[in-house]
C-alpha cells in the first residue's frame, strides 16, 4: 500500500482551497458562496491535520477543532443570514443584491 | 474739557448725528434736520472756540501695526487747521440752515440731512488728519458723502449719472493720491506731516514724483484740468449741497491738502502745480460764459477759482527782506499757500453765498434753472438780489470786499513770480467779471420773462438768514488785519504789495473788472435769447466746442479705446483663464471623480474582486516585490 506523502495531502489542500476561492469569485448564488468559503475553510484544516500528523504533534489537531466549533457557529449565523435575506428580497442571488448602489 | 476732547467732540458729534438718523430716523424727517442742524450749531460754535482759544496741539494713537509697518490715526491742529476748521463750520451752518427751507418738502429729507452729517464728518477729518492715510481715509469718505448727495434725487437718471461721474473721476484723481503716499511712505519712512517737515527740512532729498503724484488728489478733488469735467454735472444735487461741497469745502480740500504738504513742494513739481491750476482758471472762466443754467455758471465760475488758487499755491514762495538793525535777512516766505488759503477763505464764503442765492432764485422760481426763463427777479426777491449782487461784487474783486484783497493777492504774487500767469490770470479776471455781470444782469434785472418768474417770491427766514450771514462775512472777510491774531501762521504769510507794484496792482485789477463788468452790461441784453449766441454765433459755438471738448474726449477713449482693450481682455480670460485653467482644472478633477464612482458598482462579487486585487498587492508588498 502506497503512504501518501505529505505534499499529496498538501496539493489536494490546495485544491480545494482554490476550488472554494473561485466559487466564491464566480458563482452568483450566496448559499454556492457560502458552500466555497466553508470549502476553504476546510481545505486550510486539511493542511493542518497533514502538518500535524507529519511532525508527530498535537498542535495542528488541537487547532482543527476550535475551528470546526466556531465554524459550525459560523454556517449557523451565515445560513440564518441568507435565510433572513431570502424572506425580505425573495432572492440569493448576489447579481440582484445591489442595494448599496441602488 | 481740553482742547483735544473739544477737537474730539467736533470730529464725532456729525458721526454720532449721521448715525441716530440712519439707524432711527429714517422715516422721521423733521427730527432728522433737528439733529443735523443741532450738530452743525454746535460743530460751529466748538470750532469757533477751539480757533479763537489759540491753544494749538498736536496729538496721535497707534491704530494698527503690521511688523514694522504702522498707521495712526492723530490730530494736527494748528493755524491752517483752525482757519479751515472755521470755513467748514461756519458756511456748514449756514448751509444747514438754507437747507431746512430749501429741502422743507422733499421724501427723503432723513436721508438728505444724514448725507449732510456725514460730509462734515468727513470733511473735519481732513482738515484734523495729521498724517496722509489718515487724510486719504477721510479723503474717499468725502468722496462718498458727495456721491450720496449728489445722488440724492437718484430717481433722474442725470443726477445718478452724474454721481457716478464724479466718483469715478476722483477715483482716478485718488488713485495718484495713493500712490504718492505710499511713494512718500516709501521714501521717507513716514507719513505723518510734522515728521515730514522734519525730515525735509533735515535734508532729506524730495524726489518730485512725490508731490506730483499727491497733487493728482487735488486735481481729483479740486477738479482741475483734466479731472474737471464732474464738478459741473456734480450740479445735479440739491442745491445746498452744491454750495457747502461743490463750491465752499469739499473742492477746497484739494488746496488745503496742498498747503498740508508744502514742505515737499519742489520747484519743478510747483511749475507744473501753476500751470495746471492757471489752465484749469482760464477754461473754466472761457466755458462759464455760454452758460445758461445759473448753477453751472457758478460752478464753472468755482472751477475757475480753484483754479487761481491752484496757481497761487503753485506760485511758491517768496523772498523777502526783513531789516534788523544794520543786517538785512533774506527770507523765504511760502507766500503761496498764504494767497491760495486766502482766496481759499474769502471764495468760500462768497461762493457759498451766491450758491445759497442761486438756491433761493431756483427755489422762489419754482426749480427753473435757466436764467433766460427769469429776469426781473430785482424787485421780486429784493434781499436775494442785494446779498447776491455783494456776491457778483465780491468775486469781481470790487474793492474793499473780501474777492478784492484775495484776487489782488494772488496778482501780485503772479507778477512777481511769472509774467505769463499774471497775463493769463488778469485775463481770466476780466472773464470773471464778464460773465457774472451776465448772470447777475440776465437773472435779476430787466423784466419778468415766465410765468414762474413773475411769481417769484423771497423764501422763508431759514433761507434769507443765512444770505445774510454770507453777505456779511463777504464784505468784511478780506481785513484779515481785524482778524481775531489765531491764524497768525496762515495770515502772515499772505504776499503784500508794497509802493509802486502795490500801484501796478490796484490799477490792474480794477482796470480788468471794470472792462469785463462793463462789457458784459452792455453788450447782454434781458431777452430770452443769448446775446453773445446771436451776435457772434461762431464764438459762441466755439466756446460751447471748448467746453464739451473735455467729455468728448473721454467719451471717445471710453468707448472706443477702454471698452475695446476691455474686449480683448475679456476675450483672452474666456479663452485662457476660463477655458483652459479653470475648467480644465475642474475636467481633471472630474475625471478622477469618474473613475472613482466606477469603482463603486454595488455587485458584491466585483468588491470580491477589488478584494483579491488587494490582497495580491498586499502579498506583494510583504514578499518585498515593491
Amino acid at each position: 500500500m502506497i503512504t501518501p506523502t505529505l505534499n499529496a495531502y498538501l496539493v489536494l489542500s490546495g485544491l480545494l482551497f482554490s476550488i472554494g476561492f473561485f466559487g466564491v469569485l464566480i458563482r452568483k448564488n450566496t448559499l454556492v458562496i457560502f458552500m466555497g468559503l466553508e470549502l476553504m475553510l476546510v481545505a486550510s484544516t486539511l493542511a493542518l491535520v497533514a502538518f500535524s500528523r507529519y511532525n508527530g504533534t498535537m498542535d495542528g489537531n488541537v487547532f482543527v477543532f476550535f475551528i470546526l466549533t466556531v465554524a459550525a457557529a459560523e454556517v449557523a449565523v451565515g445560513l440564518a443570514i441568507i435565510v433572513a435575506l431570502f424572506r425580505k428580497r425573495q432572492t440569493i442571488q448576489v447579481d440582484q443584491l445591489d442595494g448599496l448602489k441602488n | 474739557m481740553t482742547l483735544l476732547q473739544h477737537a474730539l467732540v467736533v470730529l464725532l458729534l456729525p458721526l454720532v448725528s449721521a448715525t441716530i438718523i440712519a439707524l432711527f430716523l429714517r422715516r422721521a424727517g423733521n427730527w432728522a434736520a433737528g439733529i443735523s442742524v443741532l450738530a452743525a450749531t454746535a460743530i460751529a460754535a466748538i470750532a469757533l472756540i477751539l480757533a479763537l482759544h489759540g491753544g494749538r496741539f498736536e496729538s496721535s494713537w497707534e491704530w494698527l501695526r503690521l511688523g514694522e509697518f504702522s498707521l495712526s490715526l492723530g490730530i494736527k491742529f494748528d493755524d491752517l487747521a483752525a482757519l479751515m476748521l472755521v470755513i467748514v463750520g461756519i458756511v456748514g451752518l449756514c448751509v444747514h440752515v438754507f437747507s431746512l427751507g430749501y429741502m422743507h418738502d422733499d421724501a427723503a429729507k432723513a436721508r438728505f440731512f444724514g448725507g449732510l452729517s456725514i460730509f462734515m464728518f468727513s470733511m473735519i477729518g481732513i482738515v484734523f488728519a495729521d498724517n496722509l492715510f489718515m487724510m486719504f481715509i477721510f479723503w474717499e469718505l468725502v468722496g462718498f458723502s458727495s456721491w450720496l448727495l449728489i445722488n440724492h434725487w437718484h430717481e433722474k437718471k442725470s443726477a445718478a449719472d452724474a454721481s457716478k461721474k464724479a466718483f469715478i473721476v476722483n477715483r482716478v484723481g485718488d488713485f495718484g493720491f495713493l500712490l504718492g503716499i505710499i511713494a512718500c511712505y516709501y521714501a521717507f519712512g513716514t507719513v505723518n506731516l510734522t515728521e515730514l517737515a522734519t525730515r525735509v527740512e533735515g535734508g532729506a532729498v524730495v524726489a518730485s514724483s512725490i508731490p506730483l503724484l499727491l497733487f493728482c488728489g487735488a486735481v481729483g478733488k479740486s477738479a482741475q484740468l483734466p479731472l474737471q469735467v464732474w464738478l459741473p454735472d456734480a450740479m445735479e444735487g440739491p442745491t445746498p449741497v452744491s454750495a457747502l461741497i461743490h463750491a465752499a469745502t469739499m473742492v477746497a480740500a484739494g488746496i488745503y491738502m496742498l498747503c498740508r504738504i508744502n514742505v515737499l513742494m519742489v520747484p519743478e513739481a510747483l511749475t507744473v502745480i501753476m500751470w495746471v491750476g492757471t489752465a484749469t482758471a482760464l477754461y473754466a472762466a472761457l466755458c462759464a460764459i455760454v452758460q445758461s443754467d445759473i448753477k453751472k455758471v457758478l460752478a464753472y465760475s468755482t472751477l475757475s477759482q480753484l483754479g487761481y488758487m491752484v496757481a497761487a499755491f503753485g506760485l511758491g514762495s517768496l523772498a523777502t527782506k526783513h531789516e534788523m538793525g544794520a543786517t538785512t535777512h533774506e527770507m523765504l516766505i511760502a507766500t503761496g499757500v498764504g494767497a491760495a488759503m486766502f482766496h481759499l477763505t474769502t471764495h468760500a464764503f462768497f461762493k457759498a453765498l451766491m450758491f445759497l442765492g442761486s438756491g433761493s432764485v431756483i427755489h422762489g422760481c419754482h426749480h427753473e434753472q435757466d436764467i433766460f426763463k427769469m429776469g426781473g427777479l430785482r424787485t421780486r426777491m429784493p434781499l436775494t438780489f442785494w446779498t447776491f449782487t455783494i456776491g457778483v461784487a465780491a468775486i469781481m474783486g470790487m474793492p474793499f470786499l473780501a474777492g478784492f484783497f484775495s484776487k489782488d493777492a494772488i496778482l501780485y504774487l503772479a507778477m512777481t513770480k511769472s509774467t505769463p500767469v499774471f497775463i493769463v490770470l488778469a485775463f481770466t479776471a476780466i472773464l470773471t467779471a464778464f460773465y457774472m455781470v451776465r448772470l447777475w444782469k440776465i437773472t435779476f434785472l430787466g423784466t419778468p420773462r415766465t410765468h414762474e418768474a413773475d411769481h417769484a417770491h423771497e423764501g422763508g427766514f431759514t433761507l434769507t438768514m443765512p444770505l445774510i450771514v454770507l453777505a456779511v462775512l463777504s464784505l468784511v472777510g478780506g481785513y484779515t488785519a481785524y482778524y481775531p491774531k489765531v491764524f497768525t501762521q496762515v495770515f502772515e504769510l499772505i504776499p503784500e504789495a508794497h509802493d509802486s507794484a502795490h500801484t501796478v496792482i490796484l490799477i490792474t485789477s480794477l482796470t480788468v473788472m471794470i472792462v469785463g463788468a462793463v462789457s458784459a452790461f452792455f453788450l447782454y441784453q434781458c431777452s430770452p435769447n443769448d446775446t453773445l449766441a446771436q451776435k457772434a454765433p461762431g464764438l459762441f459755438n466755439a466756446l460751447g466746442a471748448l467746453r464739451n471738448s473735455f467729455d468728448v474726449a473721454y467719451d471717445y477713449y471710453v468707448a472706443k479705446i477702454q471698452q475695446r482693450f476691455a474686449m480683448l481682455l475679456n476675450f483672452l480670460e474666456q479663452i485662457f483663464l476660463a477655458g483652459l485653467i479653470v475648467r480644465g482644472f475642474s475636467g481633471v478633477v472630474g475625471l478622477f471623480g469618474m473613475g472613482a464612482r466606477a469603482l463603486h458598482v454595488g455587485k458584491l462579487s466585483v468588491y470580491l474582486y477589488w478584494f483579491f486585487g488587494g490582497v495580491v498587492i498586499l502579498w506583494l508588498f510583504v514578499t518585498g516585490v515593491f
